[in-house]
């Protein structure tokens, strides 16, 4: 696939339910093999995007494409998406209900059986195959309906918060396998209303925010836009220089550390002086990318 | 095509191969049987039959009342059928009688009466009568006794001391014996069947047929339309429904789920009906080794397409329906509570059986056999007990399927956006709006 070939694409989307609008005029790219953020906080309208993108649910009014093609019934096939609701059926085995979304996905012949064991193997439930879904434990199930979102080897993965409730080592575990899929060429979807997650695998990302979208595009460009403004300051004694509003702008304490992002016209000279002045003792002073939240924040409040 | 196919075969494999599917299938057709046998049993259960005194003031009927008491079952005819049953022998089961008589004379009512209310207290006695002088005109006795709830023992008492009583009346108005049998030879009345084969014998198995076809629907369309909304329950409940719907149109997830579920109750009528008519065939024969003659009522073979098309009509129309609900609530619940009116709808037009098959071609019938959510049941009722013209069931038929069309259409507009809306019961106003949703 070509680097700059755009996978999914957004023009003009717009979607209600009733008097409420979920989703305003909505216009978005995601290229090909990339991890793309869908961001925001709850009720900005992520799932409804994500649902109208799968064809579930149609817009009102504005064109999606996918693959290059007007979005309908056929396409879905090359679609997975693992839905932030997620269940399984609760009597059936683990193999039978894989084996039931593939065949959803027009999956068919041994192919299937293949891929079963392979993917309980790379998740490492292989010895639950045959065990019916409501033996297992909480994080095995997300892991079961992790697979039936890859079973068909979609182009398209769409995960919506996939690792929510699952503990750190299976993170990874996950975490590891999108990756993976990336680097085999798959476009990624990515949606969570977790920064910090996003902040370590999206390539690009697009902030949404009560529907409408505030910012798209990469993750490199938009950190470079802030520029490195803000301070990580560890230190005893100086507090008052913190919360001078012409050298800092917001500060974020934290346990054992502070994060101060600069006034406008402010340098981080200045305040290193200040602090050294003040009789304070240093024991960190660096200059830090803003995160993705606190750039979500600003860029919130810059809209409002 | 091919993904409404996977649902079909998930819905039908998962069903059949679950535990409850197999013990319906058993159970059903043992409580059904049960409920035949058990009664039987309890009635043969032998009981210590009944001491009962008779203070005979009129001296003419102890020797009359023994005679109608030990003889007879019935009420009416002493003549014809029990001749098998030996004199003296009381019958079995419930009230049997010991009689005993008591002489009035040389003792005064009241001591008489002493004396047996100490042997009914003492309980080597279990009742009295006392039939006074006139008896035979006036027709009133009193029987005095601890247990005046056991009305079957004495209902029997008052038959037999009534068929004694005409006896003696009889014998007084001089009544020789061969008038007496010529005036109480007993009538038969033979129920007739005509259609339009012509003329046949029918002892009310047709009845039993109308009744167990009638309920065999019935309890097929409940059973099966819970089933549904259990399963689109489920689906909402565990969150598979949004999955689905990135794989599979709502409709064909639907469709799917109703004809492979169709499929599971097909099924088990399947087995249901094998199972009875082996039954019924090794009955027949039983009772054919002990000299009795039985028939299987005969049923012609598009009887059994009918059935198969009402039950269709009545099983997809009623799932549908469940299907509805289901997609609306948020938990069984709230499935049930919704579920009422419709279970109601169902019995009401199960009973209406009894109306329609005792006069099939009343415009009551008529009606309630074209009417789509009574027409199951009742249209099967008046095939099976007198045919109506072919144009009424194809009617019958023809709106039945339109309505149940059109129930689907309305469903799946519910269904695809009910199933996605979690958190709180859907109003039916809300119902009606998404289903005007484009």
């Amino acid at each position: 696939m070509a680097a700059n070939e755009i996978t999914v694409k957004l023009d003009g989307v717009t979607k209600s339910f009733g008097d409420f609008t979920a989703v305003k005029d909505l216009s978005l790219s995601v290229r090909a093999g990339r991890v793309f953020g869908l961001l925001g906080p709850n009720g900005a309208g992520k799932t409804t995007t994500i649902r109208m993108i799968v064809n579930i649910t149609a817009p009102d009014s504005g064109s999606i494409s996918l693959f290059g093609q007007k979005i309908d019934a056929k396409l879905q096939d090359h679609i997975g998406y693992l839905p932030e609701e997620r269940g399984l059926y609760r009597r059936m085995r683990v193999a039978d209900q894989l084996r039931f979304f593939a065949e959803l996905k027009n999956v068919r012949g041994k192919v299937i059986e293949s891929k079963i064991d392979e993917w309980l193997a790379r998740v490492k439930l292989s010895e639950w195959k045959n065990k019916r879904s409501m033996e297992l434990s909480k994080g095995m199930q997300q892991k079961v309906q992790f697979i039936t979102s890859v079973i068909h080897d979609p182009d398209l993965l769409i995960l919506d918060e996939p690792f929510s409730g699952l503990d750190p080592i299976n993170v990874e575990l996950l975490k590891e396998v999108v990756l993976d899929l990336k680097r085999a060429g798959k476009t990624i979807i990515f949606s969570t209303h977790q920064m910090e997650v996003a902040e370590k695998i999206c390539d690009d990302i697009c902030l949404l925010n009560r529907s409408q979208k505030l910012f798209e595009g990469s993750l490199r460009e938009i950190k470079s836009s802030f520029g490195r403004n803000s301070v990580a300051v560890r230190c005893d004694g100086g507090d008052g220089v913190l919360d001078d509003p012409a050298l800092v702008s917001k500060v974020v304490r934290h346990a054992d550390e502070a994060q101060a992002l600069l006034a406008a016209g402010a340098d981080a000279q200045t305040l290193l002086k200040r602090l050294i002045d003040s009789g304070a003792v240093i024991g960190k002073f660096e200059m830090v990318e803003p995160s993705l939240n606190d750039i979500f924040i600003t860029k919130v409040t810059e809209a409002a | 095509m091919t993904k409404f196919l996977a649902v079909v075969k998930r819905e039908y494999i998962q069903r059949v191969r679950a535990k409850m599917f197999i013990v319906s299938t058993i159970l059903l057709p043992a409580v059904m049987s049960l409920f035949g046998i058990v009664p039987a049993l309890i009635f043969s259960i032998e009981t210590p039959p009944l001491r009962v005194a008779v203070v005979d003031q009129t001296g003419k009927m102890y020797a009359q009342l023994q005679r109608s008491l030990y003889n007879d079952s019935s009420d009416q005819d002493a003549s014809s059928d029990t001749g098998n049953v030996p004199r003296g022998v009381p019958r079995r089961g419930f009230s049997a009688f010991v009689l005993e008589e008591v002489n009035p004379t040389g003792q005064s009512l009241d001591q008489i009466r002493a004396d047996l209310d100490q042997r009914l207290s003492a309980r080597t006695l279990d009742g009295y009568v006392i039939l006074p002088p006139d008896f035979l005109a006036t027709g009133k006795a009193d029987f005095f006794n601890r247990n005046p709830g056991d009305i079957v023992s004495s209902r029997t008492l008052q038959g037999a001391l009534n068929r004694a009583t005409r006896e003696q009346r009889m014998v007084e108005a001089r009544v020789d014996d061969k008038t007496r049998q010529a005036l109480f030879r007993p009538v038969q009345l033979e129920g007739m069947r005509v259609s339009a084969a012509g003329r046949e014998r029918d002892a009310g198995g047709s009845f039993a047929l109308v009744f167990g076809i009638g309920f065999v629907m019935y309890l097929a369309i409940l059973m099966y339309g819970q089933i549904i909304l259990g399963a689109v329950i489920e689906e909402k409940e565990t969150r598979i429904a949004e999955i689905l719907f990135s794989s599979v149109k709502p409709f064909t997830l639907m469709m799917g789920k109703l004809v492979g579920v169709s499929f599971v109750a097909l099924t088990q009528l399947a087995i249901w009906g094998l199972a009875f008519s082996a039954f019924a065939l090794y009955g027949v024969g039983v009772l054919a080794s002990r000299g009795i003659s039985a028939r299987i009522p005969g049923v012609p073979f598009s009887h059994y397409i009918y059935f198969a098309l009402f039950f269709l009509l009545g099983y997809f129309m009623y799932a549908t329906i469940y299907a509805l609900v289901g997609s609306m609530v948020t938990t069984a619940q709230e499935g049930g509570q919704l579920a009422m009116p419709i279970i109601l709808i169902l019995v009401i037009s199960f009973y209406l059986f009894l109306p329609v098959s005792r006069s099939p071609d009343s415009p009551f019938s008529f009606w309630v056999s074209i009417i789509p959510f009574s027409a199951p049941v009742a249209m099967l009722v008046r095939i099976v007990t007198q045919t109506p013209p072919f144009w009424q069931i194809a009617l019958s038929l023809l709106i039945g399927f339109g309505t149940v069309l059109l129930i689907m259409w309305a469903a799946s507009r519910i269904y695809r956006v009910g199933m996605l809306m979690y958190g709180k019961r859907a109003s039916i106003p809300e119902a009606i709006r998404w289903a005007r949703q484009p």
